[in-house]
């Protein structure tokens, strides 16, 4: 068993049935399913950051140019009007994206603190303005993708992509992979150094680490999967748009993380749930809704001192 | 001296712009033995350390380890040949137990810390490595005690359990009983002297009564230069210490 705290099993034990189930009360309305795969495509990208963050002590604020890369490497690569393999083409995303990652971590990782999220932030928004500013890649208006993949593997075909009740199982299975991925990271021996590496670098480097490689493989693993995040979140509404490597899409990204529990990976899936269920209540309240949406993250984070998995974290411990 | 020689000085600068912090130091670190290093504040002691293991490059010169140049390599590298640094300021992992402590020094002669499929706690082998160089301090009974909660003394032994989990051949020691009781200061001498049979151990030291213990060979710095080295013996009798220390003769304090 891979997840070892409790409350994480009992998050696991109720938020994966509790979403296995939601579709079956829901199966008239494809707005609130699309809306769901949404907020759980959004939590594979807030988990990969909260890894960066939480547990790696790596603060970023560039990090929606992978979920923005994730789509717009596919228009790239995938020609115009042929459907192409779904599996392969992820698998090479992933890859091109983990290349971009090293290339942009090792000059990225020279950096520490503010620096770091300075030059992240730069970064990110000079390939956010070359793709909001390219007509070739639709400038502001972002880009259709024609032809979605074809998700067939081995001439067998599970799932189809343009239907919504498949497409969310089929997130909601990659939310889980990337769950139980994260966790094994963490109990393996590169998470002992990664863990060592987050709480005393210089330690670790008197202890006979290359502590920018252990933090570099950190920062290819996260962006790779981050821009997989966002290579689904264009296969599901068929567009790619340059808003989605805003800093806005980063900054709300790392409120999530905090508001989820900052380190505990699986508080991105409750972040993200929470953080999107306010926006959709109080956007349907009132025109202003980022007035109260503010006052409500304030007063979260001043409660849930450790995130909202710490809270509960907290009260399983109280109740034993 | 009938032992090897490990470690090395030839000529060992280190200019702060113009503050010459380290001038010209000629120093030679035997195999088991200990090598006091002491001086007033601001010789130099630690910044000569810093350069042996890696943390800072000299200015100019060289140091060698079994005669190999190595002072242009990577600081992580010195510690892959054998070269441990215990630090002044308690330097640990606060939040995780004296056994994951260990854990993380010993992880590095096992293999495979890039394995991100591999558990942490399923190889008997590091464990029982990480037990022994607790063994070794007489920690063994802190085994799974939170770092940031056991006594300072012991977070200083913790110090050096590490150090001795990624099996050096040279320990450098940068005031290991700074701040410490009696009794405290008692164990780790008692300790360092057991270390000295199997380690050549650099020691920077305050503490003098510590020093002339332990020391084989003793080196006083001031002002980045070096003054004298040689038996404790030659270094107390010496006349230029005495001036160094304790001023001119005919000077009023």
């Amino acid at each position: 068993m891979i997840f070892t705290n409790k409350t994480e099993q009992l998050f696991v034990w109720i938020f994966f049935p509790l979403a296995l189930l939601l579709p079956l009360f829901l199966e008239q309305n494809v707005f609130y399913i699309n809306k769901l795969t949404t907020v759980l495509i959004f939590a594979i990208f807030v988990m990969s950051l909260d890894y960066l963050v939480g547990r790696c002590g790596l603060i970023t604020l560039g990090h929606s140019m992978f979920y923005g890369l994730g789509g717009y490497l596919f228009f790239m690569i995938a020609p115009e009007y042929e459907a192409v393999n779904f599996w392969v083409y992820t698998f090479y995303i992933c890859v091109i994206a983990a290349v971009i990652a090293l290339l942009v971590g090792v000059i990225v990782l020279r950096t520490s603190g503010i620096y770091m999220i300075m030059i992240t932030l730069a970064i990110a928004q000079m390939c956010f303005y070359f793709f909001s500013d390219s007509i070739h890649f639709g400038g502001n208006d972002g880009l259709f993708i024609l032809m979605k993949p074809d998700t067939s593997l081995f001439g067998l075909a599970f799932f189809d992509l343009d239907n919504p009740i498949h497409f969310y199982y089929f997130c909601l299975l990659s939310l889980f992979n990337c769950l139980a991925f994260w966790k094994l990271v963490l109990a393996s021996r590169f998470g002992r150094i990664m863990d060592a590496v987050k709480n005393n670098p210089d330690r670790t480097t008197a202890l006979g680490y290359n502590v920018f490689l252990f933090r570099l493989i950190s920062y290819v693993m996260a962006s790779a999967l981050a821009s997989y995040a966002g290579y689904l979140f264009a296969l599901q509404y068929g567009y790619v748009n340059p808003s989605m490597m805003s800093w806005q899409t980063s900054g709300s990204a790392l409120v999530m993380s905090i508001l989820g529990g900052m380190g505990s990976i699986y508080g991105a899936i409750l972040g993200t749930a929470v953080y999107s269920g306010l926006h959709y209540i109080f956007e349907h309240m009132t025109e202003h809704w980022l007035l109260p949406m503010g006052l409500m993250i304030i007063a979260m984070v001043m409660v849930f001192k450790s995130g909202i998995a710490g809270f509960i974290e907290n009260w399983v411990e109280r109740r034993k | 001296m009938s032992q090897d020689i490990v470690l090395q000085t030839e000529g060992l600068c280190k200019y702060w712009g113009g503050l010459k912090a380290l001038d010209n130091m000629n120093l030679a670190f035997h195999d088991k033995s200990l090598h006091g290093i002491v001086g007033p504040n601001g010789a130099g002691k630690s910044t000569l350390l810093n350069m042996l293991c890696g943390t800072y490059k000299p200015t100019r010169g060289r140091i060698l380890h079994h005669g190999d140049a190595i002072e242009d390599i990577r600081a992580y590298e010195f510690v892959r040949r054998g070269i441990g640094r215990g630090f002044q300021k308690t330097n640990i992992y606060p939040q995780t137990t004296c056994l994951e402590n260990c854990c993380v020094a010993a992880q590095r002669r096992t293999g495979g810390s890039f394995n991100i499929f591999a558990r942490r706690n399923r190889d008997k082998l590091l464990i029982e490595m990480a037990e022994a160089a607790l063994e070794k301090v007489g920690l063994q009974h802190r085994r799974d005690a939170i770092a940031a909660q056991i006594s300072y003394g012991e977070q200083r032994q913790l110090e050096i359990a590490m150090v001795l989990a990624t099996a050096p051949s040279v320990l450098l020691l940068d005031e290991p009983m700074a701040g410490m009781g009696h009794e405290e200061s008692r164990l780790i001498i008692d300790l360092l002297q057991t270390l000295k049979t199997d380690y050549c151990i650099v020691l920077v030291e305050h503490d003098m009564e510590a020093v002339f213990e332990l020391s084989d060979q003793l080196t006083v710095m001031v002002n980045g230069q070096h003054l004298v080295t040689g038996t404790v013996d030659d270094v107390r009798n010496d006349r230029r210490v005495k001036e160094a220390y304790l001023g001119q003769g005919d000077e009023v304090i």
